[in-house]
């Protein structure tokens, strides 16, 4: 592998490893809080992205857009995206997770609820949207913006990565900073305590879910323009964005964002080596190594522990 | 916590929902079963194939061309009998074929199946058929194994890929390309397609590369990135639509300008829908089915698919169209004697003009007809190029 | 309540807590309903199409489908809330009028030994004649699908329901079963050292799938729960690829084809062939030894030692339970189990590909098990022929499409009402009550999700 494939590779994982990092954020703030495994994340990841086409296609591109017009287009999309994924989110712990919490119900029946969730929302998505893909409307043409040591980065790559880094630094400062994060940790690390200090857990779990789909709708949106939309497309980066969470500590959010840049990472390399066939198995050979010297994943467990 | 603004917001809305629901037509119940065509009998054909999973959309395809062919039939006042439709689901699972073929073979009003869509089904759900004396006659099924088996009833309606192998390689030498990368997605039908025109391409001097892309991959840039670095004049996709609108994106994206070719599966209007930004211009598309705009029967099935279901005829419709056809007018010979046994006679040594193409099997079931047309993608409509043996010679 | 003071003293205290008249339990109640109404009639509606995203949702909203989901939904609502009390007295007295005689069955029950041979025989003769009862639709669904994921479902229920792990890679197993079996029959593409019968292959199977295992649990088995779920995952996800991917040695998507069941004595000899009972019979043989041997492993030290892994690792540890020795039995017993049904199952359907053995089908058994209520037999036995049944049900009433949006939709409502699942276990039982109350877990996962609403 040459220098040059070296940049190229590096590159293709960090675009593909930033969305997987955002949409990690979504598992393991909810694990966080909830200490729950929301398989149903995936479902609002292709909720985002629907939002996309939604929004392009009542805003229809211009044929050609000019730059102002392109950047209008591309916050409309992410706007919607981020709207509808949110909307899911928020509906989803206040029917499906909510009554489960008010009898404590054990962890494994919010797995299937969570999964349960996830069956009806893609299907029901498949019988709205129709099952065959859907390309997210143009937007603008996608040049090469920069090129760093002969490898190129193109428009919608530099979205992505911009995107997700700009998520990240804010969902961090949320977490860290502000009101609301503080009454995550709180809840995270111990949710009566919490109570008993006037945090409304009820509130708090509402709006993890809400920034979980913020976040996830956004990745959705984002997904759509470099791939495109259809209904079971949540399924694959859903699982390797729970993995991400995973590796890189459930509950932690700079884990779950160290995770998915590492995955992504070796996602493109073991594609450059070994060929698509065997992206996942690269992945999976790395979580579970990971996993055996490390059983809480790379920086531990925990919101809380970040602060 | 219902946030009162979140009510404030929500209200109106759902006022607004429940006002427009009010005024709302009542639009229901439209559109009669179609007419009875003169007293004879009435008989079912049944559809085996994905309506659910992840490659529901292509099942799909095939249904609304059996049924198109049903509807058209009881339409048309030229049969004797009527038709109805039985569908099936197996989606597309080895695991689901044989309870699935056998609801279709309890329901004594069917007469004949159009599928099993995938080989994979088929390969379980044919026994089943021909034990049941069952003609099954599969649109898309194109795992050459499956004529091999001496399967009783089951009758191939599309042809294996041999044929399609050879005429792209032909059609490459004749193009003065020197190398070739070859993509399957690792499904059945794109790994079978692929390795004959692996060989083929091989056989005629042309270097061969082959690369895997599975389905739903999350990121085509890699093996775009590849293709480009193979510094290759052609690239041949054989999987479906689905997956070679973003791999054609991306590698326009990344400035390749050799050769696109697509196998059958792309030959799908929404290939060029997908590829967003005129990606999928120039892309060759082969095919062993005829120009649906060349005549006036492609034509009127072509307008009468999109009233029907809202789009263009994808992958597969006209063949399943052609199948049910060839059952229907199978049945419309033997009259009310018809039976499952004596249908699979008719349909076996029958032949049918078909919209796509002329459909007849050879003893063993296997499609016996001929022709590789070569289509391409020109200012966002999919224009036929001809004959393959035309273009060469 | 009545002079100025006290209501001036309320209200300082009452402005905080002012409620308006939508944030009323019964108006709230209202737009629950609404939007229930709002969301079946999407589920009823029209099939859309992705050239028009617009259709499906345009269609839907002015068809009369949404006025039927709202006149319901809302009458629902008026009954509910204006005819209550009658109603609820009614439930009661049906409830005790029922409770008292249903106690006193289950006393009988749990006391007559003899009753309980002759009741559960009763069952066992009505299984077996089952198939002869049913169309040969019903009995290729009994096979293929039904008896393969109940003998699934028990297997994972070792794992899951009684030792309290989280397997999300169960079916790993199965596909190791099914492709020993072509494997060692000589089926697939590379030839065996010897073929063998394919009885002969299921003690191999059982012994692949134990060192597989095995070789899989020992360095990740002590693990909690939910990072054990994603490690099983991902061996899932790694088995499914190498099977797919490694086409010169399983065919890949191509498949291959295996032979059927056949017995030869020397002086009597019977092969399997298209028909579905015999298989069906064999599983039921299968399915029936194996719950035997399960219910004497549940009552006995092992099971036993389960149970406190499950209810409390720590403990379980510090009173001298081997936890890891006693996880890893319950991880190979699982896997075994799966990989006999793995090797059934390519020898009945006589074909295997890997497409058979995708994530989805993990989840799925998880699902059933948990559905039917883990750690009680009954309970995982039940609950998976209905889950199973189901699908197949909906095919007659449900455009096929959307038979598993029901399914999901069913999954949610059921485990929001009755968490317990279809038929818990007593014991069970007993630990979500505890967890309820929050005097305990009921999982290995450990504590329950939020911890306790106050």
């Amino acid at each position: 592998m040459s220098f040059n494939d070296f940049w190229d590779v590096l590159i293709l994982g960090a675009v593909l490893g930033s969305l997987y990092a955002v949409i990690a954020i979504g598992y393991t703030l909810v694990y966080g809080v909830l200490q729950l495994l929301n398989f149903a994340h995936s479902e609002v990841f292709m909720v985002g992205g629907f939002g996309g086409v939604i929004a392009l296609t009542i805003f229809v591109p211009a044929a050609d857009p000019s730059g102002l017009q392109s950047i209008v287009y591309v916050l409309l999309g992410i706007l919607f995206g981020a709207a509808l994924g949110g909307t899911v989110a928020f509906f989803l712990e206040k029917v499906a997770y909510r009554p489960l919490r008010r009898r404590g119900a054990p962890r494994l029946v919010f797995l299937i609820t969570a999964i349960g969730a996830s069956f009806f929302l893609y299907n029901l998505a498949g019988k709205l949207f129709g099952r065959n893909p859907m390309p997210m409307p143009q937007m603008y043409e996608n040049k090469t913006v920069v090129t760093i040591f002969g490898s190129t980065l193109n428009i919608t790559q530099t979205l992505i990565l911009g995107a997700a880094v700009v998520m990240l630094v804010a969902v961090d400062f949320v977490v860290n900073r502000t009101k609301l994060g503080s009454g995550i940790r709180a809840v995270a690390q111990d949710p009566e305590v919490a109570s008993l200090m006037g945090v409304n857990i009820d509130k708090v779990v509402s709006r993890t879910f809400v920034l979980g789909g913020l976040m996830g709708g956004v990745a959705g949106f984002l997904f759509g323009t470099t791939n495109q939309v259809f209904y079971t497309m949540g399924f694959l980066p859903g699982i390797t964005a729970f993995a991400a969470a995973v590796l890189g500590g459930i509950g932690n959010v700079r884990g779950a964002m160290l995770g998915g840049l590492t995955l992504g990472l070796v996602e493109a390399f073991t594609v450059e080596v070994w060929g698509d066939a065997w992206r996942y198995v690269g992945a999976f050979a790395v979580l579970v190594l990971v996993l055996m010297f490390r059983p809480t994943g790379i920086l531990g467990e925990r919101v809380a522990r970040t602060a | 916590m219902l946030n009162k603004r979140i009510v404030k917001i929500a209200l109106p809305v759902a006022i607004g929902a429940l006002a427009l629901s009010a005024c709302g037509s009542d639009d229901g119940g439209g559109g009669s079963a179609g007419g009875d065509g003169g007293g004879g009998g009435s008989f079912t054909i049944a559809y085996q194939g994905p309506l659910s999973g992840p490659n529901a959309d292509l099942g799909i395809n095939m249904e609304n061309g059996v049924k198109l062919a049903i509807k058209d039939a009881n339409e048309s006042g030229d049969y004797d009998v009527t038709f109805d439709y039985l569908g099936a689901d197996d989606r597309g699972e080895p695991g689901q074929a044989t309870s699935a073929a056998q609801l279709v073979i309890d329901n004594s009003d069917v007469i004949a199946v159009v599928g099993p869509a995938f080989s994979g089904a088929a390969n379980v759900a044919a026994p089943v058929y021909g034990e049941a004396e069952l003609t099954a006659l599969s649109p898309s099924a194109t795992n050459p194994d499956l004529t091999e088996q001496g399967f009783p009833t089951f009758l191939r309606g599309v042809p294996n890929d041999a044929e399609q192998g050879a005429a792209i390689a032909d059609f490459f030498v004749s193009e003065g390309v020197e190398k070739a990368v070859v993509i399957d997605d690792l499904g059945d039908y794109a790994v079978g397609l692929a390795n004959v025109i692996e060989e083929n391409l091989d056989g005629a001097g042309i270097e061969v590369q082959r690369e895997q892309l599975p389905e739903n991959t999350v990121d085509h840039s890699s093996i775009a990135r590849t293709v480009m670095q193979s510094s290759t004049d052609a690239v041949v996709y054989t999987g479906y639509y689905s997956q070679a609108a973003p791999l054609a994106v991306k590698l326009s994206e990344q400035g390749y300008d050799g050769i696109g070719l697509g196998g059958d599966g792309v030959k799908d209007p929404e290939f060029v829908n997908l590829a967003s930004g005129g990606a999928a211009e120039g892309w060759y598309l082969s095919c062993p089915c005829r120009d649906l705009t060349e005549d006036e029967v492609g034509q009127g099935f072509t307008e009468r698919y999109e009233a029907e279901y809202n789009r263009a005829p994808g992958t597969y419709s006209p063949e399943a169209y052609d199948a049910a056809m060839m059952i229907i007018e199978a049945v419309n010979e033997l009259g009310d004697s018809a039976d499952r046994a004596s249908v699979h006679e008719t349909v076996a040594q029958g032949e049918h003009d078909g919209v796509a193409k002329t459909l007849s099997f050879d003893d063993k079931g296997e499609y016996a007809g001929s022709g590789i047309y070569i289509y391409q993608v020109e200012e966002g409509e999919i224009v036929s190029r001809g004959n393959v043996e035309d273009l060469v010679g | 309540m009545t002079t100025t003071e006290t209501v001036r003293e309320v209200s300082a205290a009452a402005r905080l807590r002012k409620t308006s008249w939508y944030q009323e339990p019964r108006w709230r109640r209202l737009a629950a309903l609404v939007g229930v109404a709002v969301v079946g009639a999407q589920v009823t509606g029209v099939e859309g199409t992705n050239r028009d995203i617009f259709y499906a949702l345009k269609e839907n909203f002015t068809s009369t489908g949404i006025l039927v989901w709202l006149a319901v939904c809302v009458g629902i609502w008026v009954v509910r809330e204006f005819v209550h009390t009658p109603l609820g007295n009614a439930w009661k007295t049906a409830k005790q009028t029922v409770k008292a005689p249903a106690g006193e069955v289950q006393a009988v029950w749990r006391k007559q030994f003899w009753l309980r041979v002759a009741i559960l025989s009763g069952v066992l003769v009505f299984l077996i004649v089952l198939p002869l009862l049913v169309s040969r639709h019903w009995q290729q669904v009994l096979v293929d699908q039904i008896a393969i994921y109940v003998l699934l479902a028990i297997g994972l229920n070792v794992v899951v329901g009684w030792a309290g792990m989280l397997d999300l890679g169960f079916i790993a197993f199965f596909a190791i079963g099914a492709y020993s079996a072509a494997f060692w029959t000589g089926s697939l593409p590379v030839a065996p050292p010897m073929e063998l019968n394919n009885f002969a292959v299921i003690p191999v199977a059982v012994i692949t799938c134990l060192v597989a295992g095995v070789l899989l649990g020992a360095p990740t088995l002590r693990l909690r729960g939910d990072y054990l779920a994603i490690v099983t995952l991902g061996f899932h996800e790694i088995v499914y690829l190498g099977a797919k991917n490694w086409q010169s040695f399983t065919g890949g998507t191509s498949g291959a084809r295996v032979e059927r069941f056949s017995i030869d004595l020397g002086f009597w000899s019977y092969s399997w062939g298209l028909d579905p009972r015999p298989y069906y019979w064999l599983l039921l043989a299968f399915i029936v030894a194996l719950l035997f041997l399960f219910i004497r492993l549940e009552h006995s030290r092992v099971g036993r030692a389960w149970t406190a892994i499950r209810e409390d690792e720590v403990a379980a540890a510090s009173t001298g339970v081997d936890t890891v020795r006693f996880k890893l039995l319950a991880f190979a017993i699982g896997a075994s189990t799966s990989g006999i049904a793995g090797v059934i199952y390519a020898s009945k359907l006589a074909y295997i590909n890997s497409e058979a053995f995708i994530v989805l089908f993990s989840i799925l058994v998880l699902a059933y098990v948990i559905f039917g209520g883990m750690g009680s037999l009954p309970g995982v036995l039940v609950g998976t022929a209905v889950l199973v049944w189901l699908p197949e049900f909906l095919r007659d009433s449900v455009p096929p499409q959307d038979r598993y949006m029901y399914l999901g939709a069913l999954l949610v409502v059921m485990m929001i009402y009755r968490p317990q699942g279809l038929w818990p276990s007593r014991r069970r039982q007993r630990e979500l009550h505890m967890a309820e109350e929050g005097t305990g877990g009921a999982d290995a996962l450990g504590g329950t999700a939020g911890g306790k609403q106050v």
